[in-house]
Formats: structure tokens, sequence, C-alpha cells
């Protein structure tokens, strides 16, 4: 077990800087970025920039009937104003469906508050701001839809020509009307959460004299942006040139287009260049946020605690526009049951347009929500059952080669019960006392909590999160690497990727992977850019393993063309050339060769030959889409992990004050501990701030909380040093053995600290975010009860039968259903 | 921000009412916590701004006979040690994060009159006196008038002041983020065991603090100002009557995104409970503690 003191100090050791995989070294912009000096996107400037403001509808779902931007235009400093009229290709962009338009058009309707109308480019920001202010816009509005379940009633009128459903799914595995002596029921609701990233969008535009457009910016997926902007801007793709500029965090909230292509338009117009860049108020209309769910779930059990048979309906909101939406669904329903073994699994998840803000990707994916519902439900079977938490999770733990309810045997490894075993075995904190000072205690200083009304309570959260692109799609990443002798005539490596470095660290793990792979310290990374082939989006816990896998590739590649020049030199025997490895070796700068009696300098290689120019593409293994039943190898591998959450709650306020979080995560191995450390770090204080504080308000369309100062984060006031226990199972099929880890964290300790707060409060708890609220008032049925047809209002484990609801497809109430009549069994099932 | 159409900057406080006068309501600027975000949203338009930061008259505090004075510009950091006024100095040291207290003043709270402001709440329960001065000179409302009325706009408040502390009194609060954030609800206690009273006002609650003088009483009457004790059932009473007040305050906040009405009214009565616990215990004395 390692804690927090076990880390190594950045800085400490300067040869850290250096070092190859495994080790902790430092990130590059480490330092940068603590003394303030790091340019991220939000900070670039050029000599007679324009500024560019945005116009968005302020109702939740409007006909737009006029736009007069006349006056606007004459404004002195104004240089344009762009509206739909002014998009000279397809007017509509999109990650997966392109069905948002670029500007609400005159004639067309805006679904959403927020949705771009018009956007200006002006000689300052306040001069832009008035412009927005002189556009006259004439609304129709429309009736907003805003309900979720309403949107998925086929009865309602459609809100958009694709209709109000964005995917729904239906997974049946094993006998799904399979039911078990034991049964708890319940539906949950999870509230809106904002990626909330640091440094708001922000982008220059450069017009270039080919009629292309250069563009820096913060995103997470260079070439998608590319390809969505040329598409929109009527340009091919080689003139829409992207590099990626300083990014301050993604979390998901920079895969969708926002300001791209607004921008491009206004530099393309003007001739200038052009800074278009929100703040926090814009940025939280702007981008898409993660789904709110709300999931009922009945899981069934034998007496002895073997997990029969979890159904699930499953309903999210995914705003107004695609997004991902139709990933998220299949992912939030692909993970349902949770890391167990369960041999009837039947979900039906769906995924609607409405009128409130779009959804999206956010960290975990449509993941964190259903580990929120079956980590709940666990607790409730374990109650239900007398059993011990801890003792039914690992008496049901999945493993490798156990079948997961999409049908696919599980790829090892994954050590479900070996993160169990070991948050569960770490040692408990010391109780709060009379002594525990008031700042230690539930609401701080200011509350002065009574300690005889604090009630300690411990919760574990476990989950599996699926880690790279799903159901088929064709997932690669470049890497070119280009060995070359530098001007003072030492060789160097270059590792040039488009893989958009947001936090994560890939910039420190591409290094590493280039150093131990060439045998050469002095590697440089070339700014990520579309000049290169596409890394892929970084997201899906994705670019270690496959941008990483591209580097090794490459430098794989390169070392291999070196020992090939050398050999070639050597006239060894044609044998022998064409497998240079085994004679020869290139470490620390020299081609050595024992056995041959070579020893050459990899600068004399270089200056004989010239550089070494190599691009490699990397690809994981296929995946393959999910039949009608949800059954098919869809994702490519999978990570877990288990949280363990110990709180203390003032009974009297319903104040909660986290005390303490272990977490154990299955790691792969880990090529940089440090980067671990700070990846769960982050995924850990989210998840907090998901289970306690973090939500978008939206009423009739309307988001109520658009600043930090109303939508909470968590601060180091509310989040406790993280214990982390790192489980290394290499996976064999990874580079290194590498899995991704910044998601699976993210979903576990939102339900850890859920549960840890039931344990301590004995109540239901239903709805995430928990407010102070919701311990100490009377619980409100209303937020929980829905109509008959649709949610099935929350109860105990009594009568299931009678309660199965939500409009699941078996009409009669009772234990044993079979598939409709139109269902066949599903393939792949178990017994 | 671009654009600033003056900022003028005087040393003195004469010189602050002249150029008062000379561009009545104007922003006065001292720790622009309040001011600064809303030129950058544009909530407020860019216009000519006064600087108070270098009146150094303006941040001094004092004790003179039986009155505190505590100058506008006085920031929460500079109150937050201060043990003349431990219930001031508990609210200072409740407000926002270490950036605010070094910047934030007793002017701008004021000035801003939140109210979810902290410090409102205090001088609020502490009947404090405001000082505001004008070309014609100065002059002293009650915190209640001075609310109500504002003041002109060729005046600004130059000091505050508060009665010296007869006894305990405390700030107590529910924030988020462990309180670093703004209330939800918080109620201060002020106990003046010399003229056997209590006040209480309790924040964030409605659009300015509320007194809860049918608790008050409830306190002056059931208390033994002899050792300044409360019965354990006359502060739960106490707690009872403050939620009471909460929730039959004419102007109450409805439920919004920090929380239900329900739940400020409840919580006000929680933190009254525990203020009066804190204050009225009585075995200490008329020793004032600090939390």
């Amino acid at each position: 077990m390692t804690g927090p003191g076990a880390w190594p100090v950045p800085g400490a050791d300067r040869a850290l800087e250096r070092a190859r995989i495994g080790r902790s070294a430092p990130r590059p912009d480490g330092p940068a970025k603590v003394a303030g000096t790091f340019p991220y996107a939000n900070d670039l400037r050029v000599p007679g920039m324009l500024h560019a403001r945005t116009l968005r509808s302020p109702h939740p779902h409007a006909r737009v009937r006029r736009i007069d931007a006349t006056a606007a235009r004459a404004m002195p400093g104004v240089a344009a104003v762009v509206t739909a009229a002014d998009v000279p290709g397809v007017p509509t962009y999109g990650l997966i469906h392109p069905d948002q338009p670029v500007f609400a058009p005159v004639g067309g309707v805006a679904r959403y508050v927020g949705e771009p109308v018009a956007a200006v480019a002006a000689v300052d920001g306040r001069t832009a701001r008035r412009a927005l202010a002189a556009i006259e816009v004439e609304y129709e509005p429309l009736e907003p839809l805003t309900d979720p379940r309403r949107a998925a009633d086929p009865r309602t009128p459609p809100i958009h020509p694709n209709g109000n459903i964005y995917r729904e799914l239906t997974l049946r595995h094993g006998d799904p009307g399979a039911r078990g002596p034991v049964e708890v029921v319940d539906s949950y609701l999870v509230g809106q959460q904002d990626q909330a990233f640091l440094a708001c969008e922000a982008a220059l535009a450069l017009p270039a004299a080919d009629g292309g457009v250069d563009l820096m910016l913060a995103t997470q997926w260079l070439h998608s942006d590319r390809d969505q902007m040329a598409a929109c801007l009527g340009l091919p793709e080689e003139k829409v040139r992207l590099t990626l500029a300083g990014v301050g965090g993604a979390f998901g909230g920079r895969e969708d287009v926002t300001l791209q292509i607004h921008g491009a338009l206004l530099a393309l117009a003007t001739g200038s260049p052009v800074r278009i860049a929100y703040d926090r108020e814009e940025s939280f209309l702007a981008h898409p946020h993660r789904h709110p769910a709300r999931m009922w779930f009945r899981h069934s059990a034998t007496r002895d605690g073997d997990l029969i048979a979890v159904a699930a309906r499953i309903v999210m909101d995914g705003g107004a526009y695609a997004s991902s939406s139709p990933a998220v669904i299949a992912n939030a329903v692909t993970h349902a049951a949770g890391p167990y073994r369960v041999p009837n699994v039947r979900v039906d998840g769906v995924v609607v347009r409405t009128n409130n803000p779009p959804c999206g990707a956010m960290r975990g994916f449509g993941v964190p929500q259903v580990t929120i519902g079956h980590e709940a439900q666990m607790d409730r079977l374990a109650t239900a059952l007398g059993m011990d938490p801890v003792a039914l999770r690992l008496r049901n733990a999945i493993g490798p080669g156990d079948l997961l309810p999409t049908g696919q045997a599980v790829p090892p490894p994954l050590p479900v019960r070996e993160v169990i075993e070991a948050v569960a075995a770490a040692p408990a904190p010391p109780p709060a006392t009379a002594a525990t000072p008031a700042r230690d205690r539930p609401g701080g200083r200011g509350a002065q909590a009574d300690p005889a009304r604090i009630r300690r309570g411990t919760g574990y959260g476990v989950g599996v999160k699926n880690l790279m692109f799903s159901e088929g799609f064709d997932d690669s990443a470049t890497a070119r690497v280009v060995l070359e002798l530098d001007r003072d005539g030492q060789p160097r490596a270059v590792v040039h990727t488009a893989c958009a470095e947001v936090g994560q660290g890939f910039v420190t793990i591409a290094g590493q992977i280039a150093r131990t792979e060439l045998g050469l310290d002095a590697v440089v990374l070339a700014p990520a850019d579309t000049a290169v082939a596409s890394a892929g989006s970084t997201s899906a816990s994705r670019q270690t393993w496959m941008s990483g896998g591209a580097v090794r590739k490459a430098s794989v590649a390169a070392v291999d063309e070196v020992l090939r020049r050398v050999a070639a030199s050597l006239r060894l025997p044609p044998a022998a050339a064409a497998t240079p490895r085994r004679l020869l070796t290139l470490a620390d700068g020299a081609v050595t060769g024992p056995e041959a009696g070579v020893s050459v300098g990899l600068a004399d290689v270089l200056a004989a030959g010239g550089p070494v120019d190599v691009t490699e593409t990397f690809r994981h293994r296929p995946t393959h889409p999910m039949d009608a039943f949800g059954q098919g190898d869809c994702h490519v591998a999978y990570a877990c992990a288990a949280h363990r959450a110990v709180v203390d709650v003032d009974l009297d306020t319903g104040l909660v004050r986290v005390v303490e979080l272990t977490l154990a995560q299955d790691v792969g191995t880990m090529l940089n501990p440090l980067s671990v450390l700070g990846q769960v770090e982050g995924g850990t204080a989210q998840g907090l701030g998901l289970a306690l504080m973090e939500e978008l308000v939206v009423t009739d369309g309307m988001v109520i909380n658009t600043t930090f100062h109303d939508y909470l984060l968590p601060t180091a006031a509310d989040v406790p040093p993280l214990r982390l226990i790192p489980i290394e199972q290499p996976a064999p099929e990874a580079p290194y053995g590498v899995k991704g880890i910044g998601e699976a964290p993210t979903g576990t300790a939102t339900p850890a600290i859920v549960a840890a707060i039931r344990d301590a409060v004995g109540r239901d708890l239903r709805r995430v975010p928990v407010r102070p609220a919701d311990l100490v008032l009377p619980p409100d049925p209303t937020v929980y009860l829905a109509p008959p047809d649709e949610d099935p209002e929350p109860q105990g484990p009594a009568e299931p039968a009678a309660r199965d609801g939500m409009g699941l497809s078996d009409a009669t109430p009772g234990a044993g259903t079979p598939p409709g009549p139109d269902q066949p069994p599903a393939p792949g099932a178990s017994p | 921000m671009t654009g600033v159409a003056t900022m003028r900057r005087p040393r003195s406080l004469s010189e602050a009412i002249d150029t008062l006068a000379a561009s009545p309501g104007a922003d006065l600027l001292a720790g622009g916590t309040d001011l600064v975000p809303a030129l950058r949203t544009g909530a407020r338009p860019v216009r000519e701004m006064i600087s108070l930061r270098r009146i150094v008259e303006l941040r001094a505090r004092g004790a003179a006979g039986d009155w505190l004075t505590i100058g506008a510009c006085a920031t929460y950091a500079d109150l937050a040690g201060w043990s003349l006024a431990p219930g001031l100095a508990a609210t200072a040291r409740s407000v926002g994060s270490p950036q605010i207290r070094n910047t934030g003043t007793v002017g701008g709270a004021l000035g801003t009159a939140s109210p979810r402001g902290d410090l409102l709440t205090f001088l609020v329960a502490a009947d404090a006196g405001v000082v505001v001065t004008g070309p014609v000179g100065q002059r002293q409302l009650g915190i209640g008038r001075f609310l109500a009325d504002r003041h002109g706009p060729d005046e600004l408040v130059t000091a505050v002041k508060l009665a010296r502390p007869c006894g305990p009194q405390t700030y107590l609060k529910i924030g988020a983020r462990q309180t670093a954030s703004i209330p939800v609800a918080s109620c201060a206690l002020v106990v003046d065991r010399v003229r056997r009273l209590v006040r209480c006002a309790i924040g964030g609650v409605a659009s300015r603090p509320v007194r809860a003088l049918a608790a008050e009483d409830h306190v002056a009457e059931t208390a033994d100002w002899s050792t300044g004790a409360l019965p354990p059932d006359a502060a739960h009473r106490f707690g009872e009557l403050v939620a009471e007040a909460v929730t039959t305050a004419p102007d109450v906040a409805g439920d919004d995104v920090y929380a239900p009405a329900a739940y400020r009214s409840h919580a006000a009565g929680v933190l009254a409970r525990r203020a009066a616990a804190r204050c009225l215990a009585g075995a200490r004395g008329a020793d004032a503690r600090r939390p």
C-alpha cells in the first residue's frame, strides 16, 4: 500500500526530468503552470487582432423570425457580424450527427438557452459587446420541451427534424425474466454536472494567404474539430490548420465544437486575426454537460447473496443537440450491472432531445450515473440479505473470463476482487471526538457542529469503466519521430503527434516512452497540430494506450532504421542485416554490437545518412457493434476501481465533511506513478463534487447558476487527502501493459460518498448531489414520484412485482415474465 | 474592463468628499470584491471611479469610551484578530477566502449591503451605527435606518460604530465549502449582560438581516442574568422562535439554488440554539468567547 507521503516530490531529483518509463518524471510544463507563466489559449494575443463575441438565444425554444444587424455593422469599431446566412458550407455540425446549426438561422429554430445566433468581431471586447446589443433579433417563443420523459413519449411532437430520440438501446442477456427470492427495487436521480475546466474556451483565428484559416485553440481532438470546421466553412481540410494552444482542463467539455467555426468565419470575413474567448458564464452555456439521468433498478439475488438478475431502465436527457449522446447511452446501458457477475440482465436505455442545455462527454461518459445506481442497489441488497456490503460485492465480483452483460468475456486483467479487498483492508481513520477542532467538523468553523450530534458513516463504491472507443469505431493514433542532429551536432529526437495535452500528462509520458525506446535523453515534443495525422480524441482513457502506443511504435521503427543503416554500413551478411536488433543495440546515443565489434555514435549515423524520419499509426484490436439485444464484443478493455469513503455528518444541519477517501485502482502498468496519483486525485475530487455540490440547476430550460459563485466546485476545504492503492496488473494487449486511469475513480467516488452518508444518517438517498436539506427536512415525495407508466415510485424491497414499471415491455406484473413474443432469446446468453 | 472613464485617487477624506461632490454617484472602489467582478461581466457600466485605497484615515480602528470605531476601509483581515470585538472578529474570520479577507472592507459590505453579507448580519445584531460623511459634514445613522434609506449620492460611509461588548457574542454560519462560501443561513448573537438583553440577527434568509425580536425577548425573560445562563429548554425555544421569525419575515427568500426556504428557517433555528449555548452557558461569566 502506498500513502501520499510515499510519492516522490517533483524537482527533488533533477535526474527524474529525464526519467524513462516507470518513474515519476515531473511534468515539463509544471513549473510554468504553478508560476502562472504557462500560456493558455486565453493568453494568446497578436497585434491588430479583433475581439469576437457571440449572440445567444435567451429562449429555450423559439423560432427566429428576423435578424437585423444593420445597426451593429454600422457601429464604429465593428469589423464584421456573421449569422447563419454567412456560413458558406454545411450549416450544421456535430460530433456524431451533424444536427447542430452553426447559428440558428432566420426561419429556423433555436433550441436551447445559449444557442448561438450571431457573432461579432470588433476592435475590442466592449465594442463587440455593445454591437451584440445592437443586433435586433425577433423571436417567436415556442413551447419548450424540458421533461425528458415527455420527450421519450412518441406522441410528443418532435422539436428537431431528426426527432426527439437520439438513441434507444435494449440489452437482453440470459433469461430477461429471471427473478430471485430477494429483490430490491428503486429509482435514482442524477443531476447535471459541468466539466468546469478552469480555463474557459478560447481560440485565436488567423486568416491565411491561401484562403484558408489557421486556428490556435484549446481542444481535445484537433482533427475532429478540423473536419467539422472545414465542412461548415466550405474549405478543403488542408486549408484548415489547427494548432493546440495551452489547454486548461477539458474533462470531455472540449470534445464538441463551440467557438471554432465562429472564430474562423470572422477571421475569414475580416481578413484579420480574431481572438474569440468565453467568460465563465458563456462557457457554462456553450459546451455540453454531463447527462442528467433518471434510473430505475431491480436487483434480484439468492438468499445466499448470489446475483440472479439485474433489470434497469435509464432515461437520459441529451438536451437540444446530439453531441455524443448516442455513445453515452451505450456506455450507461452496457455498464448498468456494474463490476458484478450477473447471469440475467435486461436494460432499456433511452437518451432524448429536449430544450435543455446539450449534454455530451464528461469524464466517465455515462458510467458514473449508472454506478451511482448499481452501487446504491448493492448496499440495499446487502441490507435486505443481512450481509456485509463488502462481502456481497466480493461474492459477486466479476473477473477475467466471466461474461459481461454484453455477452463479452471480461478481457484480462480485471482485478475487481483485489480492489475491493484493498480498500476494505485499509486502516480506518480515527473517530471524531469532542476534541476534534470545529474547522475539521462538518460545516467547518462557521457552523460549530455539536460533537454529540455528528455521526460517522463508511461507504463503498465499486465500478468498472471501458477504455477507449467502442462499438466498432476505427480508432487510430499516429506519431512521427524524427532523429536528427541539433545545432551543436548532438543527436536529438523530435516527437510529433496531434495528441491534445489537456492536463492529463501526455507530454510527460510521451517523453518517457521516447527516451526509453530511443535510449536518448534529448527528446523534444513538437507542438500538437494537424500537420501530422490524427491522434484521436483525448478522452475515453485512451491517449496513453493509443498515442503512447504510436510514439512507442514510431520510436521502435526509428531505432530499426538506425540499426539498419549501421548494419548496411558494416556489410553484414544479409541474414544478419535483416534482423539487426539481434546484433546491435542503440543506447545512450551510440549503436553498439559487442559480437560484431561495433560501436558507432548515433550522431555519426545521422551525419552520414541524414535524419531518420518515421511515422507510425497505432490501432487497438477491433471492436464490434452490438446487436439488437445489446450483445457483442463492443468494448476494447476495462479498468476497475473501488473507493471507500468515510464521512462525518452533522445531524442537525445536514452538513457533510468527507473525512477520508481511499482508492484502490486497476492501473495496468504505471508509466509514471506521480502522474497516476494526479489523475486519480482529480477524478476523485470531481466525483466528490457530483456527490455533494456540483449541479447545474436548470429551470424551464434556463441554467440558473452560471458562475462559480453559484455552481460550487470542491476546494481544498472539501477534499481530504487521497490514499491510493494501485493494483498493478499489466494489460497484455496494451503498450507496456498500461490502462487508462482518469475516468474510473470519478465514477466510484460519488457512490462511495453517498453510501457513507446513507450509513451515517440512515436515510435512503435517491438523488445526487446530496444536499444538506435532503438530510434534515422531511423527504419530499414529489421528487421521486412519477407517472406509473413511466417511473415507479420508490419503495423498499417489499412487493417488487407490483412495482415493476417505467413502461418496460412486460405488461404482466409478476415473476418470470418471458421475453415478449417478438423477442427471440438473446444470443450469447448464459444460464 | 477596457476604457475606464477616469479613476480618481484622493489621498485624504476631505479630498474624497470634494471629489465625490464634483461627480456624485461615482463608483467607490475600496476592496473591489463586488465592484470589479460587476465591471468585468458588464453587470455595471464603467463610469467614473473614486479609489479610496490611499486614504489612510479610513483604515483606522480604535476604542474610545464605550464605543469602538472602525474605519470604512478596514479589511476583514484587519478585524479577524481584534480582541476588543470578538463577535466582529468571528464574523470577519468566516468571510470567504484569505484573498477576500485581505481586500474586502467594512465600507464595501455596507455599500453593497448584500442580504447574504456576513458583516451586515453581525452589524444588525450589534445595533451598529453607520457614520456617513458628505459636504455638510458627518452624521450617524442606526444600521436599520441606513439599510432603509441608504445615504446621499454625495456622501460616503466613513466608519462604523459599535458599543463595546458587554457580554459574549458570536457569529455562526452555514455555507457551502465548509463555510468558505457565502451563507445559506447565518446567525449573529450579541449578549448584553449589563442591560440584560440579547440581540439576534439572521442573515441569508431575506432581503436584509432579520431580527428575531420575539426570540430575543424570550431570552431576556428566561435567562438567569446573575450567571448569564439560559436553561436548556429555553435555548431550545429560542431556536424555535428564531426559525419562526425567519418563516414569517416580510420578504423571506424562496427556494433557490443554495437551499429550499424550509432548510433556511430550520438551519437558522439550529444556529440560534448553538449560538445561545455558546454565549449563554453561564459559568464563564461575561467573558466573550471566541469561536
